[in-house]
Protein backbone atom coordinates (compact mmCIF):
# COMPACT_ATOMS: atom_id res chain seq x y z
CA UNK A 1 0.00 0.00 0.00
CA UNK A 2 0.96 3.50 -0.59
CA UNK A 3 0.57 5.21 2.97
CA UNK A 4 2.46 8.76 2.51
CA UNK A 5 1.08 9.72 5.94
CA UNK A 6 1.81 6.65 7.54
CA UNK A 7 5.13 6.59 6.41
CA UNK A 8 6.86 9.75 7.48
CA UNK A 9 9.70 10.87 5.48
CA UNK A 10 11.50 13.97 5.23
CA UNK A 11 9.88 16.44 3.10
CA UNK A 12 12.80 17.15 0.66
CA UNK A 13 12.78 13.16 -0.10
CA UNK A 14 9.21 13.73 -1.28
CA UNK A 15 9.81 17.15 -2.70
CA UNK A 16 12.91 15.84 -4.89
CA UNK A 17 11.35 12.38 -5.84
CA UNK A 18 10.30 11.34 -9.22
CA UNK A 19 7.60 8.50 -8.36
CA UNK A 20 4.42 8.66 -9.34
CA UNK A 21 2.85 8.89 -6.12
CA UNK A 22 5.02 11.51 -4.60
CA UNK A 23 4.12 13.45 -7.65
CA UNK A 24 0.69 12.99 -7.57
CA UNK A 25 1.37 14.07 -3.47
CA UNK A 26 2.76 17.50 -4.70
CA UNK A 27 -0.17 18.06 -7.30
CA UNK A 28 -2.30 17.00 -4.73
CA UNK A 29 -1.61 19.66 -2.02
CA UNK A 30 -0.77 21.97 -4.54
CA UNK A 31 -4.14 21.81 -6.04
CA UNK A 32 -5.90 21.94 -2.40
CA UNK A 33 -3.81 24.97 -1.75
CA UNK A 34 -4.73 26.87 -4.70
CA UNK A 35 -8.47 25.82 -4.19
CA UNK A 36 -8.83 27.56 -1.00
CA UNK A 37 -7.01 30.83 -2.29
CA UNK A 38 -9.49 30.53 -4.97
CA UNK A 39 -12.35 30.00 -3.10
CA UNK A 40 -11.67 33.24 -0.62
CA UNK A 41 -11.70 35.08 -3.67
CA UNK A 42 -14.90 33.72 -4.42
CA UNK A 43 -16.08 34.67 -1.40
CA UNK A 44 -15.05 38.24 -1.32
CA UNK A 45 -16.75 38.68 -5.09
CA UNK A 46 -19.82 38.04 -3.14
CA UNK A 47 -19.57 39.52 -0.35
CA UNK A 48 -18.78 42.66 -2.50
CA UNK A 49 -21.77 42.23 -4.63
CA UNK A 50 -24.50 41.48 -1.48
CA UNK A 51 -25.66 44.94 -1.80
CA UNK A 52 -25.21 47.42 -4.40
CA UNK A 53 -22.72 50.18 -4.20
CA UNK A 54 -18.94 49.87 -3.24
CA UNK A 55 -19.00 47.50 0.15
CA UNK A 56 -15.04 46.54 0.99
CA UNK A 57 -13.66 46.63 -2.31
CA UNK A 58 -12.22 50.00 -3.59
CA UNK A 59 -12.61 50.37 -7.39
CA UNK A 60 -13.60 48.64 -9.96
CA UNK A 61 -9.81 47.36 -10.89
CA UNK A 62 -9.47 46.10 -7.20
CA UNK A 63 -12.80 43.91 -8.59
CA UNK A 64 -11.76 43.19 -11.68
CA UNK A 65 -7.95 41.69 -10.23
CA UNK A 66 -9.94 39.31 -7.82
CA UNK A 67 -11.93 37.73 -10.59
CA UNK A 68 -9.04 37.40 -12.56
CA UNK A 69 -7.10 35.89 -10.37
CA UNK A 70 -10.41 33.66 -9.13
CA UNK A 71 -10.86 32.08 -12.18
CA UNK A 72 -7.37 31.90 -13.22
CA UNK A 73 -6.29 29.57 -9.77
CA UNK A 74 -9.95 27.75 -9.59
CA UNK A 75 -8.98 26.93 -13.47
CA UNK A 76 -5.71 26.70 -14.39
CA UNK A 77 -3.83 25.98 -10.71
CA UNK A 78 -6.73 24.07 -8.88
CA UNK A 79 -8.68 21.86 -11.31
CA UNK A 80 -6.09 20.84 -13.78
CA UNK A 81 -3.67 20.07 -11.06
CA UNK A 82 -6.10 17.81 -9.37
CA UNK A 83 -6.52 15.98 -12.17
CA UNK A 84 -3.18 15.30 -12.57
CA UNK A 85 -2.82 14.26 -8.44
CA UNK A 86 -5.46 11.68 -9.19
CA UNK A 87 -3.75 10.54 -12.87
CA UNK A 88 -0.17 10.61 -11.11
CA UNK A 89 -1.04 8.49 -8.38
CA UNK A 90 -3.65 5.21 -10.45
CA UNK A 91 -2.75 5.41 -14.17
CA UNK A 92 0.29 3.86 -13.85
CA UNK A 93 -1.18 1.15 -11.55
CA UNK A 94 -4.32 0.82 -13.79
CA UNK A 95 -2.09 0.13 -16.94
CA UNK A 96 0.44 -1.78 -14.79
CA UNK A 97 3.42 0.17 -15.22
CA UNK A 98 6.10 0.75 -12.91
CA UNK A 99 5.68 4.99 -12.67
CA UNK A 100 4.55 7.53 -15.32
CA UNK A 101 6.64 7.03 -18.87
CA UNK A 102 9.11 9.86 -18.19
CA UNK A 103 9.39 10.52 -14.08
CA UNK A 104 11.93 12.94 -14.84
CA UNK A 105 9.42 15.36 -17.05
CA UNK A 106 6.61 14.43 -14.56
CA UNK A 107 8.33 15.88 -11.61
CA UNK A 108 9.21 18.66 -14.37
CA UNK A 109 6.00 19.29 -14.83
CA UNK A 110 5.37 20.07 -11.81
CA UNK A 111 8.04 22.23 -10.87
CA UNK A 112 6.18 24.45 -13.41
CA UNK A 113 3.35 25.15 -11.13
CA UNK A 114 4.22 26.69 -8.39
CA UNK A 115 6.15 29.56 -9.99
CA UNK A 116 3.89 30.06 -12.11
CA UNK A 117 1.34 30.35 -9.32
CA UNK A 118 3.55 33.19 -7.99
CA UNK A 119 3.57 35.06 -10.95
CA UNK A 120 -0.21 34.94 -11.42
CA UNK A 121 -0.41 35.75 -7.58
CA UNK A 122 1.83 38.48 -7.28
CA UNK A 123 1.27 39.82 -10.18
CA UNK A 124 -2.94 39.95 -9.74
CA UNK A 125 -3.68 41.19 -13.41
CA UNK A 126 -6.63 42.67 -13.69
CA UNK A 127 -8.11 41.68 -17.72
CA UNK A 128 -9.65 38.72 -16.82
CA UNK A 129 -8.82 34.51 -17.55
CA UNK A 130 -9.50 35.66 -21.31
CA UNK A 131 -7.26 38.33 -21.19
CA UNK A 132 -9.73 40.62 -23.13
CA UNK A 133 -7.55 42.22 -25.65
CA UNK A 134 -7.77 45.21 -27.05
CA UNK A 135 -7.50 46.23 -23.27
CA UNK A 136 -4.85 43.63 -22.21
CA UNK A 137 -2.74 45.30 -25.20
CA UNK A 138 -3.27 48.80 -24.88
CA UNK A 139 -3.65 49.94 -21.46
CA UNK A 140 -3.69 46.59 -18.83
CA UNK A 141 -1.22 47.71 -16.09
CA UNK A 142 2.44 46.77 -16.80
CA UNK A 143 3.96 43.82 -14.81
CA UNK A 144 0.92 42.42 -13.50
CA UNK A 145 -0.57 41.33 -16.84
CA UNK A 146 2.94 40.48 -18.12
CA UNK A 147 3.35 38.25 -15.01
CA UNK A 148 -0.03 36.82 -16.00
CA UNK A 149 1.21 35.97 -19.86
CA UNK A 150 4.33 34.06 -18.32
CA UNK A 151 2.64 32.19 -15.63
CA UNK A 152 -0.07 31.01 -17.90
CA UNK A 153 2.84 30.68 -20.66
CA UNK A 154 4.53 27.96 -18.20
CA UNK A 155 1.59 26.29 -16.83
CA UNK A 156 0.72 25.19 -20.80
CA UNK A 157 4.25 23.83 -21.03
CA UNK A 158 3.52 22.08 -18.14
CA UNK A 159 0.14 20.53 -19.09
CA UNK A 160 1.76 19.70 -22.63
CA UNK A 161 4.88 18.00 -20.25
CA UNK A 162 2.03 16.11 -18.56
CA UNK A 163 -0.27 15.36 -21.17
CA UNK A 164 2.77 13.72 -23.43
CA UNK A 165 3.58 11.46 -20.26
CA UNK A 166 -0.17 10.62 -19.57
CA UNK A 167 -0.56 9.53 -23.29
CA UNK A 168 3.04 7.40 -23.77
CA UNK A 169 2.06 5.61 -20.53
CA UNK A 170 -1.22 4.70 -21.07
CA UNK A 171 -0.48 3.99 -24.98
CA UNK A 172 3.39 2.19 -24.71
CA UNK A 173 3.77 1.15 -21.30
CA UNK A 174 0.85 -0.80 -20.74
CA UNK A 175 1.36 -3.91 -19.20
CA UNK A 176 1.39 -6.60 -22.47
CA UNK A 177 -1.36 -8.43 -21.38
CA UNK A 178 -3.31 -6.00 -21.28
CA UNK A 179 -5.08 -4.40 -24.68
CA UNK A 180 -6.34 -0.83 -24.66
CA UNK A 181 -10.15 -1.85 -24.26
CA UNK A 182 -9.22 -3.10 -20.75
CA UNK A 183 -7.76 0.42 -19.59
CA UNK A 184 -10.26 1.06 -17.24
CA UNK A 185 -12.40 4.13 -17.52
CA UNK A 186 -10.39 6.89 -15.26
CA UNK A 187 -7.45 6.04 -17.38
CA UNK A 188 -9.29 6.39 -21.13
CA UNK A 189 -10.54 9.57 -19.36
CA UNK A 190 -7.00 10.84 -19.10
CA UNK A 191 -5.93 9.55 -22.68
CA UNK A 192 -9.08 11.80 -24.07
CA UNK A 193 -8.42 14.52 -21.56
CA UNK A 194 -4.40 14.65 -22.48
CA UNK A 195 -4.93 14.26 -26.44
CA UNK A 196 -7.27 17.64 -26.74
CA UNK A 197 -4.40 19.36 -24.65
CA UNK A 198 -1.72 18.08 -27.40
CA UNK A 199 -4.31 19.71 -30.03
CA UNK A 200 -5.84 22.43 -28.12
CA UNK A 201 -2.69 24.26 -25.84
CA UNK A 202 0.02 25.04 -28.95
CA UNK A 203 -2.84 27.48 -30.78
CA UNK A 204 -3.38 29.20 -27.11
CA UNK A 205 0.46 29.02 -26.88
CA UNK A 206 1.39 31.19 -30.12
CA UNK A 207 -2.34 33.86 -28.89
CA UNK A 208 -0.11 34.70 -25.74
CA UNK A 209 3.02 35.11 -27.24
CA UNK A 210 1.18 37.24 -29.87
CA UNK A 211 -0.71 39.04 -27.02
CA UNK A 212 2.98 39.79 -25.24
CA UNK A 213 4.83 41.11 -28.35
CA UNK A 214 1.52 43.69 -28.78
CA UNK A 215 2.43 44.48 -25.46
CA UNK A 216 5.45 45.36 -26.51
CA UNK A 217 4.49 47.38 -29.24
CA UNK A 218 6.36 45.12 -31.59
CA UNK A 219 3.11 44.03 -33.43
CA UNK A 220 -0.18 44.58 -33.34
CA UNK A 221 -1.95 41.30 -34.18
CA UNK A 222 -4.96 42.08 -31.66
CA UNK A 223 -4.46 46.11 -31.43
CA UNK A 224 -6.96 48.04 -33.85
CA UNK A 225 -4.85 50.95 -33.78
CA UNK A 226 -2.41 49.37 -35.75
CA UNK A 227 -4.60 47.19 -37.92
CA UNK A 228 -4.85 43.83 -36.06
CA UNK A 229 -8.17 42.15 -34.23
CA UNK A 230 -9.11 41.58 -31.48
CA UNK A 231 -11.62 39.17 -32.45
CA UNK A 232 -8.68 37.01 -33.86
CA UNK A 233 -7.16 36.64 -30.22
CA UNK A 234 -11.51 35.47 -29.32
CA UNK A 235 -10.93 33.06 -32.10
CA UNK A 236 -7.67 31.35 -30.86
CA UNK A 237 -8.40 31.43 -27.62
CA UNK A 238 -11.84 29.92 -27.86
CA UNK A 239 -10.12 27.23 -30.01
CA UNK A 240 -7.99 26.59 -27.33
CA UNK A 241 -10.64 26.72 -24.40
CA UNK A 242 -14.04 25.25 -25.22
CA UNK A 243 -12.18 21.90 -25.58
CA UNK A 244 -10.21 22.98 -22.72
CA UNK A 245 -13.78 22.63 -20.97
CA UNK A 246 -13.71 18.76 -21.98
CA UNK A 247 -10.18 18.68 -20.49
CA UNK A 248 -11.26 19.92 -17.24
CA UNK A 249 -15.04 17.71 -17.15
CA UNK A 250 -13.59 14.71 -18.50
CA UNK A 251 -11.28 13.50 -15.54
CA UNK A 252 -13.83 13.91 -13.50
CA UNK A 253 -16.59 11.98 -15.05
CA UNK A 254 -13.74 9.51 -15.15
CA UNK A 255 -13.60 9.82 -11.50
CA UNK A 256 -17.29 9.04 -11.05
CA UNK A 257 -16.59 5.74 -13.34
CA UNK A 258 -14.60 4.79 -10.30
CA UNK A 259 -16.78 5.54 -7.27
CA UNK A 260 -20.28 5.08 -8.88
CA UNK A 261 -19.96 1.03 -9.34
CA UNK A 262 -18.33 0.80 -6.07
CA UNK A 263 -20.63 2.13 -4.24
CA UNK A 264 -23.60 0.76 -6.21
CA UNK A 265 -21.82 -2.67 -5.96
CA UNK A 266 -22.21 -3.32 -9.96
CA UNK A 267 -19.88 -3.34 -12.44
CA UNK A 268 -20.25 -0.33 -14.61
CA UNK A 269 -23.24 -1.10 -17.42
CA UNK A 270 -21.65 -0.29 -20.03
CA UNK A 271 -17.80 0.37 -20.76
CA UNK A 272 -17.93 0.62 -24.36
CA UNK A 273 -19.93 3.35 -24.21
CA UNK A 274 -18.11 5.27 -22.04
CA UNK A 275 -14.95 5.02 -24.08
CA UNK A 276 -16.93 5.92 -27.46
CA UNK A 277 -18.09 9.16 -25.01
CA UNK A 278 -14.96 9.88 -23.62
CA UNK A 279 -13.48 9.49 -27.61
CA UNK A 280 -16.30 11.84 -28.69
CA UNK A 281 -16.43 14.26 -26.69
CA UNK A 282 -12.95 14.98 -27.74
CA UNK A 283 -13.10 14.98 -31.32
CA UNK A 284 -16.63 17.40 -31.21
CA UNK A 285 -15.06 19.63 -28.21
CA UNK A 286 -13.43 21.10 -31.29
CA UNK A 287 -16.50 21.94 -33.50
CA UNK A 288 -18.41 24.52 -30.94
CA UNK A 289 -15.29 26.97 -29.83
CA UNK A 290 -17.04 30.18 -31.56
CA UNK A 291 -20.51 29.46 -29.84
CA UNK A 292 -18.58 32.21 -26.89
CA UNK A 293 -18.48 34.69 -29.85
CA UNK A 294 -22.21 34.98 -31.28
CA UNK A 295 -22.03 38.55 -30.38
CA UNK A 296 -19.26 39.68 -32.24
CA UNK A 297 -21.56 39.77 -35.84
CA UNK A 298 -20.34 36.65 -37.40
CA UNK A 299 -22.60 35.39 -40.46
CA UNK A 300 -25.80 33.37 -39.57
CA UNK A 301 -24.79 30.44 -41.43
CA UNK A 302 -21.19 30.48 -39.47
CA UNK A 303 -23.52 30.95 -36.25
CA UNK A 304 -25.55 27.92 -37.04
CA UNK A 305 -22.39 25.77 -38.18
CA UNK A 306 -21.27 26.36 -34.64
CA UNK A 307 -24.98 25.97 -33.10
CA UNK A 308 -24.93 22.22 -34.50
CA UNK A 309 -21.21 21.90 -33.15
CA UNK A 310 -22.25 22.52 -29.88
CA UNK A 311 -25.13 20.11 -29.77
CA UNK A 312 -23.27 17.37 -31.10
CA UNK A 313 -21.53 16.86 -27.41
CA UNK A 314 -25.37 16.67 -26.44
CA UNK A 315 -25.36 12.84 -26.79
CA UNK A 316 -21.58 12.05 -25.96
CA UNK A 317 -22.70 13.42 -22.53
CA UNK A 318 -25.89 12.05 -22.45
CA UNK A 319 -24.45 8.89 -23.22
CA UNK A 320 -22.42 8.99 -19.88
CA UNK A 321 -25.65 10.12 -17.87
CA UNK A 322 -27.55 7.32 -18.95
CA UNK A 323 -24.22 5.27 -18.04
CA UNK A 324 -24.49 6.43 -14.66
CA UNK A 325 -28.10 5.65 -13.97
CA UNK A 326 -28.59 2.40 -15.88
CA UNK A 327 -25.44 1.51 -13.42
CA UNK A 328 -27.14 2.64 -10.21
CA UNK A 329 -30.35 0.71 -11.62
CA UNK A 330 -30.81 -2.57 -9.07
CA UNK A 331 -27.81 -1.78 -7.15
CA UNK A 332 -27.70 -1.91 -3.45
CA UNK A 333 -26.54 1.75 -2.92
CA UNK A 334 -24.27 3.01 -0.07
CA UNK A 335 -24.46 6.69 -0.17
CA UNK A 336 -21.12 7.64 1.62
CA UNK A 337 -19.36 10.40 1.62
CA UNK A 338 -17.75 10.18 -2.13
CA UNK A 339 -21.25 8.26 -3.83
CA UNK A 340 -23.10 11.25 -2.60
CA UNK A 341 -20.34 13.87 -4.13
CA UNK A 342 -20.51 11.29 -7.59
CA UNK A 343 -24.91 11.73 -7.84
CA UNK A 344 -24.73 15.26 -6.67
CA UNK A 345 -22.56 15.77 -9.77
CA UNK A 346 -24.37 14.01 -12.46
CA UNK A 347 -27.30 16.27 -10.97
CA UNK A 348 -25.75 19.52 -11.38
CA UNK A 349 -24.08 17.73 -15.04
CA UNK A 350 -27.18 17.42 -16.05
CA UNK A 351 -28.05 20.95 -15.45
CA UNK A 352 -25.42 22.87 -16.55
CA UNK A 353 -25.91 20.52 -20.13
CA UNK A 354 -29.36 21.51 -20.19
CA UNK A 355 -28.85 24.85 -19.80
CA UNK A 356 -25.83 24.76 -22.43
CA UNK A 357 -28.41 23.02 -24.92
CA UNK A 358 -30.61 25.89 -24.64
CA UNK A 359 -28.16 28.39 -24.45
CA UNK A 360 -26.39 26.98 -27.86
CA UNK A 361 -29.41 28.20 -29.58
CA UNK A 362 -28.32 31.62 -31.07
CA UNK A 363 -31.50 33.89 -29.83
CA UNK A 364 -30.88 33.11 -26.37
CA UNK A 365 -27.65 33.19 -26.64
CA UNK A 366 -28.13 37.06 -27.65
CA UNK A 367 -30.59 37.43 -24.46
CA UNK A 368 -27.74 35.86 -22.31
CA UNK A 369 -24.52 36.87 -23.28
CA UNK A 370 -22.35 38.99 -20.41
CA UNK A 371 -25.03 38.35 -18.47
CA UNK A 372 -24.92 35.91 -15.29
CA UNK A 373 -26.45 33.86 -17.27
CA UNK A 374 -22.95 32.70 -18.54
CA UNK A 375 -21.74 33.09 -14.90
CA UNK A 376 -24.33 30.98 -13.42
CA UNK A 377 -23.69 28.32 -16.57
CA UNK A 378 -20.14 27.94 -16.88
CA UNK A 379 -19.68 27.65 -12.65
CA UNK A 380 -22.59 25.06 -12.70
CA UNK A 381 -19.77 22.91 -14.54
CA UNK A 382 -16.70 23.74 -13.22
CA UNK A 383 -18.26 23.72 -9.30
CA UNK A 384 -21.06 21.28 -9.75
CA UNK A 385 -19.57 18.97 -12.17
CA UNK A 386 -16.02 19.24 -12.18
CA UNK A 387 -15.20 20.04 -8.06
CA UNK A 388 -18.16 17.77 -7.53
CA UNK A 389 -16.16 15.05 -9.04
CA UNK A 390 -13.03 15.78 -7.67
CA UNK A 391 -13.66 16.58 -4.18
CA UNK A 392 -15.60 12.86 -4.07
CA UNK A 393 -12.86 11.55 -5.50
CA UNK A 394 -10.53 12.63 -2.73
CA UNK A 395 -12.98 11.43 -0.25
CA UNK A 396 -12.31 8.24 -2.44
CA UNK A 397 -8.50 8.16 -2.47
CA UNK A 398 -8.38 9.34 0.96
CA UNK A 399 -7.93 5.73 2.79
CA UNK A 400 -4.98 5.22 -0.11
CA UNK A 401 -2.91 8.28 0.74
CA UNK A 402 -3.01 8.45 4.40
CA UNK A 403 -3.98 4.99 5.14
CA UNK A 404 -6.86 6.31 7.94
CA UNK A 405 -10.34 6.73 6.86
CA UNK A 406 -11.53 11.17 6.87
CA UNK A 407 -14.72 11.70 9.23
CA UNK A 408 -17.85 10.38 7.90
CA UNK A 409 -20.93 12.69 9.12
CA UNK A 410 -18.39 15.77 8.34
CA UNK A 411 -18.06 14.55 4.86
CA UNK A 412 -21.83 14.34 4.17
CA UNK A 413 -22.32 17.48 5.85
CA UNK A 414 -19.60 19.19 3.71
CA UNK A 415 -21.44 17.87 0.79
CA UNK A 416 -25.00 18.71 1.84
CA UNK A 417 -23.87 22.19 2.56
CA UNK A 418 -21.96 22.48 -0.54
CA UNK A 419 -25.05 21.03 -2.82
CA UNK A 420 -28.04 23.56 -1.51
CA UNK A 421 -25.07 26.54 -1.74
CA UNK A 422 -24.29 25.70 -5.59
CA UNK A 423 -27.78 25.21 -5.92
CA UNK A 424 -28.58 28.84 -4.21
CA UNK A 425 -25.36 30.85 -6.00
CA UNK A 426 -25.52 29.08 -9.42
CA UNK A 427 -29.38 28.15 -10.06
CA UNK A 428 -30.01 31.99 -8.83
CA UNK A 429 -27.46 33.40 -11.08
CA UNK A 430 -29.06 31.87 -13.89
CA UNK A 431 -32.24 33.61 -13.39
CA UNK A 432 -30.37 37.06 -12.20
CA UNK A 433 -28.78 36.64 -16.03
CA UNK A 434 -32.45 36.78 -17.64
CA UNK A 435 -33.32 39.58 -15.63
CA UNK A 436 -30.77 41.25 -16.93
CA UNK A 437 -27.94 41.81 -14.56
CA UNK A 438 -24.06 42.00 -16.10
CA UNK A 439 -21.55 39.86 -15.27
CA UNK A 440 -17.74 41.29 -14.39
CA UNK A 441 -19.20 44.33 -12.63
CA UNK A 442 -19.10 45.24 -9.05
CA UNK A 443 -21.58 47.26 -8.74
CA UNK A 444 -25.19 47.41 -9.85
CA UNK A 445 -28.36 49.69 -9.78
CA UNK A 446 -30.86 49.26 -6.97
CA UNK A 447 -33.22 47.13 -8.78
CA UNK A 448 -35.52 45.07 -5.82
CA UNK A 449 -34.89 42.06 -7.99
CA UNK A 450 -31.05 41.95 -8.31
CA UNK A 451 -30.67 42.55 -4.72
CA UNK A 452 -32.95 39.65 -3.12
CA UNK A 453 -31.56 37.42 -6.14
CA UNK A 454 -27.37 38.95 -5.62
CA UNK A 455 -28.36 38.34 -1.41
CA UNK A 456 -29.59 34.51 -2.17
CA UNK A 457 -26.61 33.84 -4.51
CA UNK A 458 -24.17 35.46 -1.42
CA UNK A 459 -26.10 33.77 0.97
CA UNK A 460 -25.35 29.76 -1.13
CA UNK A 461 -21.74 30.97 -1.31
CA UNK A 462 -21.23 31.58 2.46
CA UNK A 463 -22.79 28.03 2.55
CA UNK A 464 -19.97 26.69 0.45
CA UNK A 465 -17.49 28.74 2.42
CA UNK A 466 -18.59 27.40 5.59
CA UNK A 467 -19.02 23.44 3.78
CA UNK A 468 -15.10 24.15 2.82
CA UNK A 469 -14.23 24.73 6.28
CA UNK A 470 -15.68 21.91 7.59
CA UNK A 471 -14.02 20.14 4.66
CA UNK A 472 -10.78 21.31 5.56
CA UNK A 473 -10.54 20.59 8.73
CA UNK A 474 -11.86 17.28 8.11
CA UNK A 475 -8.80 16.42 6.24
CA UNK A 476 -6.17 17.76 8.31
CA UNK A 477 -7.65 15.70 11.79
CA UNK A 478 -8.52 12.84 9.60
CA UNK A 479 -4.92 12.63 8.15
CA UNK A 480 -3.00 13.05 11.40
CA UNK A 481 -5.86 11.08 13.88
CA UNK A 482 -8.72 9.48 11.87
CA UNK A 483 -9.54 5.66 12.54
CA UNK A 484 -6.68 3.40 10.61
CA UNK A 485 -8.78 2.36 7.79
CA UNK A 486 -9.25 -1.46 6.68
CA UNK A 487 -7.41 -1.01 3.25
CA UNK A 488 -9.05 -4.36 1.64
CA UNK A 489 -12.50 -2.91 1.97
CA UNK A 490 -12.68 1.06 3.59
CA UNK A 491 -16.42 1.61 3.66
CA UNK A 492 -17.25 -2.19 4.29
CA UNK A 493 -19.49 -2.52 1.02
CA UNK A 494 -18.10 -6.07 0.69
CA UNK A 495 -15.60 -7.21 -2.15
CA UNK A 496 -12.34 -5.74 -2.43
CA UNK A 497 -11.12 -1.89 -2.41
CA UNK A 498 -11.26 -1.51 -5.90
CA UNK A 499 -8.21 -3.45 -7.55
CA UNK A 500 -5.66 -0.40 -8.29
CA UNK A 501 -5.38 -0.04 -4.58
CA UNK A 502 -3.88 -3.51 -4.10
CA UNK A 503 -0.75 -2.74 -5.92
CA UNK A 504 1.90 -0.76 -4.94
CA UNK A 505 5.00 0.30 -6.99
CA UNK A 506 8.23 0.57 -5.28
CA UNK A 507 10.21 3.95 -4.64
CA UNK A 508 13.23 4.59 -6.60
CA UNK B 1 -32.96 -1.32 -20.20
CA UNK B 2 -30.52 -1.78 -23.36
CA UNK B 3 -33.02 -0.87 -25.82
CA UNK B 4 -34.43 2.41 -23.71
CA UNK B 5 -30.92 3.59 -23.55
CA UNK B 6 -30.49 3.18 -27.67
CA UNK B 7 -33.53 4.75 -28.07
CA UNK B 8 -33.02 7.50 -25.85
CA UNK B 9 -29.65 7.98 -27.36
CA UNK B 10 -31.11 7.91 -30.83
CA UNK B 11 -33.40 10.52 -29.90
CA UNK B 12 -30.99 13.07 -28.56
CA UNK B 13 -29.31 12.30 -31.88
CA UNK B 14 -31.77 12.98 -34.01
CA UNK B 15 -33.38 16.22 -32.53
CA UNK B 16 -30.05 18.75 -33.20
CA UNK B 17 -29.86 18.28 -37.02
CA UNK B 18 -33.20 18.34 -37.29
CA UNK B 19 -33.92 21.89 -35.33
CA UNK B 20 -30.69 23.18 -37.17
CA UNK B 21 -31.67 22.07 -40.53
CA UNK B 22 -35.23 24.66 -39.76
CA UNK B 23 -32.82 26.86 -38.71
CA UNK B 24 -30.80 26.72 -41.92
CA UNK B 25 -34.65 26.65 -44.02
CA UNK B 26 -35.33 30.44 -42.26
CA UNK B 27 -32.94 31.54 -44.88
CA UNK B 28 -29.94 34.13 -45.02
CA UNK B 29 -31.19 36.83 -46.91
CA UNK B 30 -31.22 40.67 -45.63
CA UNK B 31 -35.62 40.67 -47.20
CA UNK B 32 -36.52 37.39 -45.00
CA UNK B 33 -34.78 39.12 -41.76
CA UNK B 34 -38.13 39.24 -40.20
CA UNK B 35 -39.15 35.28 -40.76
CA UNK B 36 -35.56 34.24 -39.28
CA UNK B 37 -36.21 35.63 -36.26
CA UNK B 38 -39.66 33.58 -35.89
CA UNK B 39 -38.24 30.70 -37.05
CA UNK B 40 -35.65 30.71 -34.46
CA UNK B 41 -37.59 32.18 -30.92
CA UNK B 42 -39.44 28.97 -32.31
CA UNK B 43 -36.33 26.62 -32.25
CA UNK B 44 -35.77 28.10 -28.98
CA UNK B 45 -38.89 27.46 -27.74
CA UNK B 46 -38.82 24.04 -28.71
CA UNK B 47 -35.37 23.48 -27.48
CA UNK B 48 -36.38 24.64 -24.84
CA UNK B 49 -39.38 21.89 -24.29
CA UNK B 50 -37.62 19.31 -25.49
CA UNK B 51 -34.69 20.24 -22.78
CA UNK B 52 -37.00 20.63 -20.05
CA UNK B 53 -38.56 17.03 -20.87
CA UNK B 54 -35.74 15.26 -21.13
CA UNK B 55 -34.42 17.13 -17.98
CA UNK B 56 -37.80 16.63 -15.93
CA UNK B 57 -37.57 12.41 -17.01
CA UNK B 58 -33.82 12.38 -16.38
CA UNK B 59 -33.80 13.74 -13.40
CA UNK B 60 -37.24 11.95 -11.80
CA UNK B 61 -35.42 8.90 -12.48
CA UNK B 62 -32.28 10.06 -10.60
CA UNK B 63 -34.19 11.23 -7.59
CA UNK B 64 -36.68 8.00 -7.71
CA UNK B 65 -33.36 5.60 -7.90
CA UNK B 66 -31.63 7.11 -4.87
CA UNK B 67 -34.90 6.47 -2.88
CA UNK B 68 -35.56 2.67 -4.24
CA UNK B 69 -31.86 1.38 -4.58
CA UNK B 70 -30.46 3.00 -1.23
CA UNK B 71 -29.15 0.14 0.74
CA UNK B 72 -31.51 1.38 3.76
CA UNK B 73 -34.68 0.98 1.41
CA UNK B 74 -36.28 -2.50 2.88
CA UNK B 75 -36.54 -3.53 -0.84
CA UNK B 76 -32.71 -3.40 -0.89
CA UNK B 77 -31.77 -6.73 -2.00
CA UNK B 78 -28.12 -7.94 -2.70
CA UNK B 79 -27.01 -7.64 -6.23
CA UNK B 80 -25.43 -10.55 -7.41
CA UNK B 81 -21.97 -8.98 -7.84
CA UNK B 82 -21.97 -9.25 -4.53
CA UNK B 83 -21.88 -12.83 -3.96
CA UNK B 84 -18.63 -13.04 -6.06
CA UNK B 85 -17.03 -9.96 -4.32
CA UNK B 86 -16.43 -8.73 -7.90
CA UNK B 87 -17.12 -5.42 -9.37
Amino acid sequence: MTLEMQRPRPVWQIMFSTHHTDVGLLYLITSLAFLFLGGALALAIRVELFLPGSQFIADSMTFNRIFTVHGTTLIFLFILPFASAVGNYFVPIMVRYKDMAYPKLNAIAFWMIPPSGALIWLGFADFTWYATPPYSIISAPGPAADMWIFGLKILGISSVLGAINFVVTIMKCKHPDMSLGQVPLLAWSFLSSSLIILVAIPTFAAALLMLLTDRLGVSGFFNPAMGGDPIAYAHLFWFTFHPEVYVLVIPAIGMMYEIIPRFSRKPIFSYNSGVFAFVLLAIVGFSSWAHHMYATGMSFTEKTVFMVGTLAAVPASAMHVFNFLATMWNGRIRFATPMMWSVGGIALFFSAGAGGVVNAAMPLDFTTHDTYWVVGHFHLFVMGTIAFGSIGYLYYMFPYVTGRMYHEKMGQAHFVMSFIGAVLVFYTQHVLGLYGMPRRVYDYPAIPEWIAMNQIATVGAMLIGVSMVLFLANMIHSSAKGRPAGMDDPWKLGGKYYYPYQNKNPQH
Amino acid sequence: MRGITALLVAVLVAVPPATAMQAHAAGDEPGEYLDRRVEIWNLFFRLMVVAFTIGAIVSGTMVWQVWRFRESNPNAKPTPYEEKGEW
